[in-house]
């Protein structure tokens, strides 16, 4: 069976006045229906510019190479140049949600019009059926007196309400992969909490694949199926979910959890990751972790490593530096 | 010698709020009744959810926020100062005192200005130091002690990274020499591998300097880690206070218990449904009577139900205080 969304090879590079900058590179991911595959990574490690590649979203000065691949639906992406192809994507096949779900909806216009508008562009339909399928999926979503919400601004809702609203506009025109970018990371946990069973229900109910792009681990071990770790624009681990956060091989994941605080042993020291995350204008040849690598072999500190996955077990793949390294 | 360096009692905060200006004025219960006392050298954090009411509070104990009602007192080694009453000279020596350290550090550094400039406006407003030498002195000293590059204050604030950002705004916020620092979110927007360097930082500046922290935070596995004694809000009302050990170990109230079961557990085998709280909190502008948290308590008593109960806490154990609602409920 081929995957619903296929990444092979993708390097996005941005042409800046400071010079090209390297966002992405290299990095190859499989989604199939239904799944969700989680995007962990710090501010900087693109994760954004990979979900917002997919929906071809990135400003005009991105340049992607040539041998790169998206392959959504036995389509590659990459090669749409036409509005209409495009539109096909946008909002139809593939939907978005944002962090700050305040910034995502137009503030003069109101949630229903905004919802109707979008159905009317995806959908051959009319407005009053737009209309139910709209209030339908408001309710859907748990938001009560959807008739009354359908007819107010996004001021007017509270955060999670809003956040609510902005899933069940994404799911209206049912699309195949939904990409979630920090969905809960503005809300409160106990609202976070509604979402993450919110999101679960709905990937169980409509068979969609979801790519989730968080910067929390704890919100990926109970959504994620699969899960790829990110550094500085490459990926540096990736595999099932509970290999991952239970048998982490690469330092960075190590680091990553162990920074964590636990609440369920508070004895444990908070050990951060030394150094910070480098500029991706100059981004370290080779290895892109040896800067901040705990234990750098000899080969690594001086860059001679070339970086690549390969897999350690069955489905869990690792930055073959690390294991060379290691 | 009083061993509490701030003592809140029953403060209020109430701010004026008019739709337009022909609606009612009506009034935002942001801060209700609180009473706490923060020891000298302690670790004090505040948890809530957005709109409880903990910036409002960190405000008010440090002046900037008017006090409704109650009063705040601050100890220092000779005398007191009581926040409700103060006049201009005393809340100048205060201001010296007691210090915040921002949330967001993209946004609380001036673009224009070094890091250097920004460190050293404190000294030169308060007109501690006497000549720029003696600046200079105390800039190097406290910012080597933040663990900053002495060789980059020259730089401006574009230059560094977030956590870089954080310590700068930390020195800023030390260089007074203070000994009371209110951190309101001064980790919440880090990444996780920075979050525990800074948190790291706080600590260990606790034990150089003698600092009191009040500790303001909506995440609560790091407020678990760094603090002694944690109040959680709902609402403008304090509804649990313990030990950290003592109320992740054992929490009493249902908030904090639904608090606690929201926090995703990081093993994908424990996947144990939270307790979800239905809705959202409700306005400060018509709180609801009796409990605050009743309208979203997974299992509330009828008292509780028809508004029927008053709120308050009780010590159901030594030093673990709860809202009596909750004791009498369940």
């Amino acid at each position: 069976m081929s995957h619903l969304l296929e990444v092979k090879n993708l390097d996005v590079k941005f042409d800046t006045d400071e010079g090209r900058i390297t966002a992405v590179e290299n990095i190859s991911l499989s989604l199939d229906q239904g799944k969700v595959l989680g995007i962990v990574g710090e501010s900087g490690s693109g994760k954004s510019v990979t979900a917002k590649a997919i929906m071809q979203l990135n400003p005009s000065n991105t340049k992607y190479n040539d041998d790169a691949q998206i392959i959504l639906d036995n389509e590659n992406v990459l090669r749409f140049t036409s509005k209409d192809d495009l539109k096909k994507i946008r909002g139809g096949k593939v939907s978005m949600i944002f962090q700050e779900p305040m910034a995502s909806f137009a503030p003069a216009i109101k949630i229903g019009a905004q919802m109707v508008e979008q159905l009317l562009i995806h959908k051959d339909i009319n407005k009053n059926e737009a209309k139910e399928i709209s209030i339908n999926m408001l309710q859907r979503v748990g938001i009560a007196d959807a008739e009354k919400r359908f007819n107010q601004y996004a001021f007017e809702l509270s955060g999670g309400m809003r956040q609510r609203a902005m899933i069940a506009m994404a799911l209206s025109t049912m699309p195949k992969l939904l990409l979630a970018d920090e969905p809960t990371t503005a809300l409160d946990v106990t609202i976070q909490a509604q979402v993450i069973n919110l999101v679960k229900d709905i990937i169980q109910e409509y068979q969609m694949g979801v790519i989730f792009i968080t910067h929390d681990l704890g919100v990926i071990a109970q959504i994620a199926d699969d899960v790829a770790v990110m550094y500085l624009g490459s990926v540096v681990e990736k595999g099932p979910v509970n290999k991952i956060l239970k048998n982490p091989k690469h330092p960075y994941t190590k680091g990553l959890l162990e920074a964590l605080p636990d609440v369920n042993n508070l004895d444990a020291p908070l050990r951060p990751i030394p150094g910070n995350i480098p500029s991706p204008l100059d981004r370290p040849s080779a290895c892109v972790f040896r800067t901040r690598c705990p234990n750098p072999c000899d080969n690594c500190r001086n860059g001679n490593t070339e970086m690549g996955l390969i897999e350690v077990e069955p489905g869990h793949w690792v930055d073959q530096c690390c294991i060379n390294c290691g | 010698m009083s061993e509490n360096l701030i003592s809140v009692n029953n403060v209020s905060v109430n701010f004026d709020y008019q739709e337009n200006f022909i609606s009612k004025k009506q009034k935002i219960h942001a801060v209700n009744n609180i009473n706490i006392k923060i020891k000298k050298g302690s670790f004090f954090g505040l948890v809530g959810e957005s709109g409880s009411g903990k910036t409002t509070l960190g405000r008010a104990i440090l002046g900037a926020n008017k006090i409704s009602s109650g009063n705040v007192i601050f100890h220092d080694d000779e005398r007191d100062y009581d926040l409700t009453n103060i006049n201009k000279q005393d809340l100048k020596e205060y201001r010296k005192k007691a210090q915040l350290i921002f949330q967001d550090p993209y946004a609380a550094l001036s673009p224009r200005m070094t890091v250097r400039d920004i460190i050293a406006e404190p000294l030169e407003v308060m007109r501690i130091t006497n000549s720029r030498q003696e600046t200079d002195d105390r800039v190097r000293d406290i910012a080597s002690k933040c663990r900053l590059n002495i060789e980059h204050l020259r730089r401006f604030p574009h230059a560094f990274s977030g956590g870089q950002r954080q310590r700068i705004s930390i020195a800023r916020a030390l260089v007074s020499n203070p000994k009371f620092i209110v951190a309101d979110e001064s980790v919440a927007a880090l990444d996780v591998s920075i979050q525990a360097d800074i948190l790291n930082l706080l600590k260990q500046l606790q034990n150089e300097l003698n600092l009191t922290y009040l500790f303001i935070s909506h995440d609560l596995s790091v407020v678990a880690h760094v603090c002694d004694i944690v109040a959680v809000m709902y609402l403008g009302h304090i509804v649990e206070m313990a030990p950290s050990r003592k109320l992740f170990k054992n929490p009493k109230h249902s908030y904090t218990k639904a608090l606690l079961s929201s926090i995703p557990s990081i093993d994908p085998e424990n996947k144990s449904k939270a307790i979800e709280l239905k809705g959202e909190i409700p306005s400060a502008l018509n709180p609801p009577s009796g409990c605050v948290f009743r309208t979203r308590c997974p299992n509330p008593c009828d008292n509780c139900r028809n508004g029927n109960t008053e709120m308050g806490l009780i010590e159901v154990e030594p030093g673990h205080w709860v809202d009596q609602c909750c004791v009498n409920c369940n």
